[in-house]
């Protein structure tokens, strides 16, 4: 098959909105992932919530037919699935990688444990009717011709992601919260002396990364998809913990990182017919985090080298005023 | 007798077995209000993995990549490293092993040796890579190694389905080993144990595996206890500045802490393909990769004690295979028991906070202080 089709593909205006909806599902918990781990605190456990909300979703829209209530159900229960975490975390002193790992056990069995008592079957939920969230058409913007395919006709939840991520950069850099938030990840000793609750600041945080992770397990589960499928977060959770760190610790870096996952996961759909692997493809975003990670630590530690040789400097000069005086 | 009881060891010990009662005692609530049976389900749980010479088979497979996979876990927390790596490790290990099984014309002899050795070499060389990283760079090892499993699994799947996988397969699988490549089976082929050997070979697939898991855990011990290796280790676990300052060499401590932990990951893959499976097939983890943690957490780091959490762990797992194929209980809930007893086993606080609350409450009964809470008397007070 000639490259060229392929690339004319790719430049549709409809592989490119196929990428916004497949990103989606990896903005929301990474803006999650992001708020934690500026916080102090890595959350492993953002595949689990992410499944626990998919799941509650799903089933809280079918048997009462309204999919806002499933919704708001979606996101009580991810964020209380988060709490959790932090109980065991924050005042029961559990390792936070072991609570998450435990965490994402038991929402991946607790989701197919009760999808097989609920529904008779261990795959899907494709016997309930459950509820989708509506896609929202941009007036004036759907008419123009290749920007409006892209940008006009997404599900709710792709432009909350966007909306999001303005609004978690506000918080975390212009509120006092975000500014708490980032103290107690950075130096939770000094933040402490200086008044700041760091237990609270930090539940507060795993409560936000609770929200997000909701959010994008009801992307998934009743917008991407119309219903609950087992294991249906495929890694997700993990993903978007990569993304936090390919896009520097940074809310729009996060994002576009996000958006770099899903371009490879469409890319690879899209390269089935060439004779590139679609392995290799998929393989790109994580070879790509790992040598951002390379790269942000390289930057650090030169960072911390030429504070050091300041320091040095500096105490080479105070020494030698010292000598002065005493001559 | 009374030290007995105060020594920390027991009280560790005491803690995972209350952990696991509390734990199964809740999933025998969740069976009664879900099963007709519920008896008889949680029956076939407990007992199941001794009820039958193939399960039976079953449950000591699967802990044996248990175990190898909780000794990989127990070098890198000796050094107070977290690697979530093994899963990668682990399928790279079977790939080493499979595709020298396969594509090697040896006599089993040679063949299975170097299948063994191959597999810990990959798991080694895959460990190198957050070892460096970490040791060099101080990068995040949580992050390296969850990236390095997915570019291990994508490794894995694309040679695979291009490579090894025969063009006339209608499913994503390699054929089958050769006798030679996969490993014969734990009892020895002697005139008067021919009997209970094809008994053995029909019924399960234990194999030579098992003496290799008893080697690996006392490998393991001897490397952290009695070699100067272990002790640097140790010491970077326990205080690296101290460490450090004492003339350890701590970057290459972390390097080889993780390298030597992907060599029993690697250990684990072997197993898998040439001892269980005997063929590469997609998911041949079967998302195992991050028990070995657990198992782990389970014998409280202690390489000694693996073997035994690694049956235990692996019991449960099996007992809940068995209970879905003979009851109307599915195996998940057994995921959500392992959950809550990661969760109670590992909460530092909670044991201490119980005691704390027994104790208040028993002091408000009797109205008078306990002798054991004795005020110490202060030294030299000035």
């Amino acid at each position: 098959m000639p490259f060229d089709v392929v690339l004319g593909g790719i430049l549709s205006p409809l592989f490119i909105a196929s990428i916004l909806r497949i990103s989606t599902p990896i903005i929301l918990p990474a803006l999650g992932g992001l708020i934690s781990d500026l916080a102090g605190v890595i959350n492993i456990a953002l595949e689990g919530i992410m499944l626990v909300s998919a799941f509650t979703g799903v089933i809280v829209s079918a048997y009462t037919g309204s999919v806002w209530i499933g919704v708001l159900a979606g996101i009580v229960v991810g964020m209380l699935y988060s709490l959790l975490l932090a109980l065991f975390h924050l005042y029961l002193n559990t390792d936070i990688i072991l609570a998450g790992i435990a965490l994402n056990i038991m929402a991946q069995g607790g989701t197919i444990f009760l999808l097989f008592i609920l529904t008779g079957d261990k795959g899907n939920t494709s016997s309930l009717a459950s509820g989708a969230v509506p896609t929202i058409t941009i007036p004036f913007i759907e008419n123009i011709p290749w920007l409006g395919t892209i940008l006009s006709g997404h599900n709710l939840f792709t432009y909350l992601a966007f909306l999001f991520t303005w609004l978690v950069s506000i918080l975390l850099y212009k509120t006092p919260l975000g500014t708490h938030l980032r103290a107690v990840g950075e130096n939770p000793v000094a933040a402490e002396t200086v008044g700041i609750n760091v237990r609270r600041t930090k539940t507060i945080a795993i409560a936000l990364s609770g929200f997000f992770a909701s959010l994008g397990g009801l992307s998934l589960s009743m917008a991407y998809l119309t219903l609950f499928q087992n294991a249906m977060t495929n890694g997700r959770g993990f993903i978007a913990l990569a993304a936090v760190f390919l896009g520097g610790r940074t809310p729009w870096g996060t994002t576009i990182a996000s958006i770099i996952f899903g371009f490879a996961d469409a890319l690879s759909n899209q390269l089935g017919s060439l004779a590139i692997p679609p392995q290799w493809v998929q393989m790109i975003p994580y070879v790509a985090t790992v040598l951002a990670l390379v790269i942000y630590s390289i930057r650090r530690q030169a960072k911390q080298r030429e504070r050091l040789r300041r320091f040095q400097e500096g105490e080479v000069k105070s020494s030698g005023a010292a000598e002065a005086g005493t001559d | 007798m009374k030290k007995i009881f105060q020594s920390s060891g027991f009280r560790e010990l005491l803690r995972v077995f209350i952990a696991v009662a509390v734990a199964l005692a809740l999933g025998f609530i969740v069976t009664m209000l879900v099963s007709e049976d519920p008896v008889g389900a949680y029956k076939s749980f407990l007992f199941g993995p001794v009820s039958k010479l193939n399960r039976f088979g079953d449950w000591i497979e699967e802990s044996i990549t248990l175990i190898f996979l909780g000794l990989a876990v127990v070098v890198v927390f000796k050094a107070e490293l977290f690697s979530l790596g093994q899963e990668g490790q682990m399928v790279l290990g079977a790939l080493v092993a499979g595709s020298i099984a396969l594509f090697v014309p040896l006599p089993a002899y040679f063949l299975i040796p170097l299948a063994i050795l191959g597999a810990m070499l990959a798991g080694f060389l895959w460990g190198l890579i957050p070892g460096y990283l970490k040791a060099y760079l101080n990068a995040n090892e949580i992050v390296s190694t969850l990236m390095l499993n997915f570019i291990a699994l994508k490794i894995y799947e694309w040679l695979l389905t291009n490579s090894i996988k025969p063009e006339d397969a209608g499913y994503t699988a390699s054929d089958t080993f050769p006798v030679e490549g996969t490993m014969s089976s734990f009892i020895p082929p002697l005139p008067f144990l021919s009997e209970i050997r094809t008994l053995f070979m029909n019924q399960t697939n234990i194999s030579i595996a098992l003496y290799l898991m008893v080697i690996a855990t006392i490998v393991v011990y001897y490397l952290m206890y009695h070699t100067p290796f272990g002790y640097e280790l140790r010491m970077v676990g326990a205080n690296i500045k101290f460490a450090r300052y004492g003339g350890v060499n701590t970057k290459r401590t972390i390097l080889l802490a993780m390298a030597v932990s992907g060599i029993f990951a690697g250990l684990a893959g072997a197993h898998v393909a040439s001892g269980v499976h005997r063929k590469l097939i997609l998911n041949i983890t079967f998302g195992l990769g991050f028990e070995g943690i657990v198992v782990a957490i389970l014998a409280r780091n202690n390489p000694l004690l693996i073997p035994i959490t690694g049956l235990a762990y692996g019991y449960l797992r099996a007992g809940a295979n068995v209970m879905e194929r003979t009851s109307d209980v599915s195996r998940e809930m057994v995921l959500v028991i392992q959950g809550i007893i990661i969760l109670l086993v590992t909460a530092e606080r909670l044991m201490p906070m119980i005691q704390e609350r027994i104790k208040v409450r028993r002091t408000q009964r009797n109205d008078i202080p306990p002798a054991d809470t004795g005020v110490t008397p202060t030294e030299g007070g000035d």
